[in-house]
């Protein structure tokens, strides 16, 4: 009968985690559904690219990939610089897909790759809740983690970016930890190791990972809590793990070399004093004992102290004390705002106030602190990890918005363990209790003793399953300490069961408390449908608006890319603002100047130079660069407000920031940024507003910007320099091609000639040195 | 007069060359401008910073309006009576103000240019009026009055620049004299004798606090302390407090309609109050407590009557708490929760 039940369980549960993969793969396509099948925003383009190029080329190409497709002329190293984790993964399955004679198409596959993962993350959800709270836990834990709304922003369909797989990654890695640590294998270690190698490979929060584990393991001995089964989860996961992170390529020696990483190297050799130091406990005395600790103790802190010293020495000859500028903003949350304007600027680095966690992770913030309780209640290796976890991923997350991210996990599984705790303790009592109600309406004569009995009865059976239940999954792993840890468990679960039996709650109480957490329950699950629809859907590479005429599609920027594909020569070069460099590479197959991987500051700056240049410095300058065309982006029709007018200030600052003749306060009037009739001739003579307005006047007559709500101040202009060759339909993009030199030589005067001549001998130099801004 | 002949001497031959009135001119600035100096620098080497302190009389001394000077002054203006604003931060701007021109003697020791600059500070209760004449009405404010700048052409450094505390300072120092500051040194916070002796009283108690690791008896082996502490900065993250310490936002400000109201909550998402992120902080904990309360406390109770009033209770304080921040992000950022529901795809 108990077997059966088992079984039952086993099969139900195999049962809920399925539709529980499907609604997590399933609630992410909403962006496919109202859009279509494409990929979204910036970088997830260039992921693509790259994508596209691994499996057109192979994996030894793609490791040794210069493109010259970017960053022209400095072009970039594809393969050293990037986490390949995400692109060799969605290669593999496109590779495997094709071998099975499944012909998709690489965009398809990257597409779905997300959602795929986050069925993954939830089912890794699963196992890592299951090994600290069981199977109930674990289960309620993953149905929250595959709608939070939070890691469901940066996983819908199209949505094609490093932290699509990173999560799971970063979740399974932690499973297999607490995996290791409960049965002690070394197979489960080296999948650890392995595991940590795949995170390394997918994101830059790895480092997260490599240090949450060590501060775990010094918590766990300062607390007295060292076992081998420590041991064998840790050293494997240091020694292996960095060989292996030092074999990606952006990662490199810096496995070995920064302080991001000496935490773990720290902790590495106080494991091994204290591993000594038990090893030793086990083979003397108690007398003699105490007289090798003193030993062991002062040659364990010199040692210690020795490796402090060096390591102090290493860090101290390093500007930043080798920390990078993000983990120290992380460490002491003022120093970006102090130090790092670049960093502390970007909208994803601002620190939350409360309704982003409401936003967020919803109802889960409610439920936290319970699971905390439930944690401690009583407190095991797994679960002080997870409380861990959970304490510094909420603190990074109150430092920086992005880390949300990494919080979703943590407040899933701890709100997953609080909800079930709840239904137990709840559903027990109205189960325990309804029976002895009904029996008592039925026949107010008989006995409460039997009724009562047959109550007790009811939950000792109930309590002996679900341990069952729980033993056997726990135990399968681990054969060598089977016995040991079934003795203990069975000692420790032995005195609750006996207390367990009548711990209830009064009926009616628990009835009324099960339906409102079942409403807050449907409470987040509305919520997260609604973010999963409406908030986090839209592909911002295809725009959509609701007017009372219907719906609006707004697709220039295709229309824009598939322009330049096909109407321009295949070495032409097209400038833009930084933005749009990975898409124009990605879908126009064109050389960009500049792109959104923003690793060469004066390179920008001389871009941004250009846009707040008049024509023909701006000619000039893009001239130098080889550019053809330069392709700007304009809402001021349709009313876009990302556009590049809005930008224009950044491209004068940080074209000023290196060109120093460029200034700022020389576009603004009065402080104001402003592009009406009161706005400075330096701003109304820039290209960027040249390009962005031309011709603007001829759509309605009067020129009113959409965006700004005001007539421009410069309706009627000719450009010298540049000439109009395409602008898309809603006028979203358009783009310029240079004038060539000798057009400008005609019906001019010999003196103009004689400039041009020596401004054509510059660009025929301009072939060896072609910046003449550097 | 005598003085005057000798004085000229050393002054170069083209100004010899000049004609004679402009030559007399010239002894009397020139004398003036020595005289300057060296005041300046007595007063420089009084002050162990550099910082000069001026009133006044004073100012308007060294700030003769009538011709070019052959130094440039910083000068900060001070309020003591606002030092207690910690928004303003004025004490601490005060002496960051002291590192870049301790930085800038150090750097400069012994060059022609040690008498180019000088940093100077005025105060408002003592000098009124030179806060009138440069027309400063808020602070912290430093300005820049070059050789040739009067109080109305001199340039305030930007408001900006503040957040960057001395690097700030010294950047604009050096943009306008075309003078390197120098490395600015900050007194360590503490001194390499204190550090000494820390790390003696650490190697000392260590051997000690290790045996007490071993024994299992520190105040860490107590399971309760950790879940306090770990609930407490699940509170203190979710309340938002990194936001208020990173923008140094006050718990509360006054309302700008009615100053003698306080307002605590402020409307849009993009920013908060102390007191308001406390307060949510607050509800987003009791809910998860309350229902861990029940769980795992309120089972052990035998009684049945007081099992059922707690519980009600614990059930009403959630449902008003969950209520609570549902209607106060509604009002806050304007998000209703409904339902997805397509009318059409």
């Amino acid at each position: 009968m108990a077997t059966l039940r088992d079984a039952f369980g086993n099969v139900l549960s195999v049962f809920i985690l399925i539709l529980i993969g499907v609604l997590a793969f399933s609630i992410r396509l909403f962006s496919v559904i109202k859009y279509e099948s494409v990929i979204h925003e910036f970088d997830p383009y260039f992921n693509y690219r790259v994508t596209q190029f691994l499996t057109k080329n192979g994996i030894y190409d793609f490791w040794n990939w210069f493109d010259d497709r970017t960053w022209y002329p400095l072009g970039r190293v594809i393969g050293g610089t990037v986490y390949p984790g995400l692109t060799l993964t969605a290669g593999s399955i496109w590779w495997f897909l094709n071998s099975l004679n499944i012909p998709l198409s690489v965009e398809t596959v990257c597409v779905f790759t997300a959602p795929i993962f986050s069925a993954f993350a939830s089912w890794a959800t699963y196992l890592l809740t299951k090994e600290v709270k069981g199977v109930g836990a674990g289960l309620t834990a993953a149905a929250l983690i595959a709608m939070v709304p939070s890691y469901i922003s940066r996983s819908v369909a199209g949505s094609y970016d490093n932290e699509a797989v990173a999560i799971f990654a970063l979740v399974f890695t932690f499973y297999l930890y607490i995996k290791t640590l409960n049965t002690g294998s070394l197979f489960y270690a080296t999948l650890n190791a392995l595991s940590y190698f795949y995170m390394v490979c997918s994101w830059g929060g790895y480092t997260f990972i490599i240090n949450l584990i060590p501060m775990h393991v010094l918590l766990c001995i300062v607390t007295g809590r060292y076992s081998p089964r420590l041991y064998i989860a840790y050293a494997p996961l240091v020694i292996l793990g960095t060989l292996l992170a030092s074999l990606v390529p952006v990662v490199g020696f810096n496995a070995v070399l920064t302080s991001e990483h000496f935490a773990s190297f720290l902790v590495f050799i106080i494991i091994h004093v204290v591993a000594l130091v038990y090893y030793i406990k086990g083979v003397l005395s108690p007398k003699l004992f105490k007289v090798a600790v003193t030993l062991v103790v002062s040659i364990g802190m010199a040692v210690c102290c020795m490796v402090v010293a060096v390591l102090v020495a290493l860090v101290a000859s390093s500007p930043t004390k080798g920390w990078s500028g993000r983990s120290l903003s992380l460490l002491d949350p003022t120093y970006a705002s102090k130090y790092i304007p670049i960093i502390a600027s970007v909208s994803e680095h601002q620190p939350p106030t409360w309704p982003s966690y409401f936003m967020d992770i919803n109802v889960l913030a409610f439920l936290v602190p319970a699971g905390i309780i439930a944690c401690f209640l009583p407190l095991s290796d797994a679960s002080s990890f997870v409380v861990l976890y959970i304490v510094t991923s909420v603190y990074f997350s109150g430092v920086m918005v992005r880390l949300m991210l990494v919080l979703a996990p943590a407040a899933c599984i701890m709100s997953g363990i609080a909800l079930s705790e709840a239904f137990d303790v709840l559903t027990r009592s109205v189960k325990l209790q309804l029976p002895e109600l009904v029996e008592g309406t039925a026949s107010t004569a008989e006995d409460t003793p039997s009724g009562y009995g047959s109550v007790q009865n009811e939950a000792a059976k109930s309590e002996s399953s679900l341990e069952k239940l729980d033993d056997s999954l726990r135990e399968r792993p681990s054969r060598k300490h089977r016995k040991k840890e079934k003795e203990n468990v069975e000692k420790a679960s032995s005195k609750p069961r006996k207390e367990k039996r009548l711990l209830v709650l009064p009926l009616v109480a628990s009835a009324v408390a099960i339906f409102l957490l079942i409403m807050l329950g449907s409470f987040y699950v509305v919520h997260c449908v609604w973010a999963a629809a409406e908030a986090y859907s839209a592909p911002s590479i295809v725009l959509t608006s609701h007017s009372h005429d219907g719906l609006h599609v707004f697709d220039d920027f295709r229309e824009a890319y598939a322009w330049l594909r096909h109407n321009t020569e295949v070495d032409d070069k097209v400038a833009s603002w930084w933005d749009y460099g990975y898409q124009t590479t990605a879908m126009a197959n064109r050389t960009v100047i500049v792109d959104n991987n923003t690793w060469n500051n004066t390179h920008i700056a001389t871009v941004g130079t250009a846009m707040s240049s008049p024509e023909k410095p701006a000619w000039e300058i893009f001239n130098s660069l080889d550019v053809k065309y330069v392709l700007v982006v304009f809402g001021g029709l349709v009313g876009y407000p990302s556009d590049d007018i809005n930008k224009f200030l950044w491209m004068v600052r940080i074209g000023g920031g290196v060109f120093p003749h460029i200034k700022e306060p020389d576009y603004l009037r009065d402080g104001q940024y402003r592009i009406d009739s009161q706005a400075t001739p330096t701003m109304l003579n820039c290209l960027m507003y040249r390009l962005s307005y031309y011709r603007f006047v001829e759509t309605d007559g009067k020129g009113f910007d959409r965006v700004r709500r005001t007539e421009i101040g410069k309706k009627y202009f000719k450009l010298t320099h540049f000439e109009e060759v395409f602008t898309t339909h809603h006028w979203m993009v358009r783009i310029y091609k240079l004038k060539p030199p000798k057009n400008r030589i005609r019906g001019k005067t010999k003196k103009s000639k004689s400039s041009s001549k020596s401004s054509k001998s510059s660009s025929i130099k301009s072939t060896t040195r072609r910046n003449p801004w550097h | 007069m005598a003085k005057s002949g000798q004085i000229s001497g050393h002054i170069s031959l083209l100004f010899i060359l000049l004609s004679l009135f402009s030559f007399s001119v010239c002894i009397v600035l020139s004398e003036t401008d020595t005289e300057l100096i060296s005041a300046l620098v007595s007063l420089r080497d009084r002050s162990p910073s550099g910082v000069i302190h001026l009133d006044d009389h004073s100012l308007r001394r060294f700030l003769n309006p009538s011709s070019s000077r052959p130094f440039s002054i910083f000068l900060f203006f001070d309020a003591l009576q606002l030092h207690d604003r910690s928004e303003l931060h004025l004490p601490d701007l005060k002496q960051e103000f002291k590192l870049v021109s301790a930085a800038f003697a150090r750097h400069h020791k012994g060059k022609p240019s040690e008498t180019k600059v000088f940093f100077c500070t005025i105060e408002f209760k003592e000098s009124q009026s030179t806060f009138g004449l440069f027309g400063v009405n808020s602070l912290p404010h430093v300005r820049y009055i070059g050789p040739n700048e009067n109080p109305k052409t001199s340039e305030a450094m930007d408001q900006s620049e503040f957040a960057r505390m001395s690097d700030g300072m010294a950047a604009f120092v050096h943009s306008k004299t075309r003078l390197e500051v120098g490395h600015i040194d900050r007194p360590p916070m503490v001194s390499k004798k204190q550090i000494m002796f820390l790390c003696l009283v650490f190697l000392l108690s260590a051997p000690f606090a290790i045996k007490k690791v071993l024994a299992g008896e520190t105040p860490l082996h107590e399971p309760k302390v950790w879940l306090g502490f770990a609930v407490f900065v699940y509170f203190f993250s979710v309340s938002g407090a990194m936001h208020n310490i990173i923008r140094k936002m006050p718990m509360f400000i006054a309302d700008r309609n009615d100053p003698s109201k306080l307002v605590f909550f402020y409307h849009g998402s993009g920013m908060q109050l102390g007191a308001e992120g406390f307060a949510v902080g607050f509800l987003y904990t009791i809910v998860g407590l309350m229902l861990a309360f029940v769980t795992h406390l309120l089972v052990y109770v035998k009684n049945k009557s007081v099992q059922k009033g707690f519980m009600f209770v614990a059930i009403l304080v959630s449902f008003w708490a969950v209520k609570k921040v549902i209607y106060l992000d509604n009002w806050k950022t304007g998000y209703g929760v409904h339902a997805f529901w397509p009318s059409g795809w």
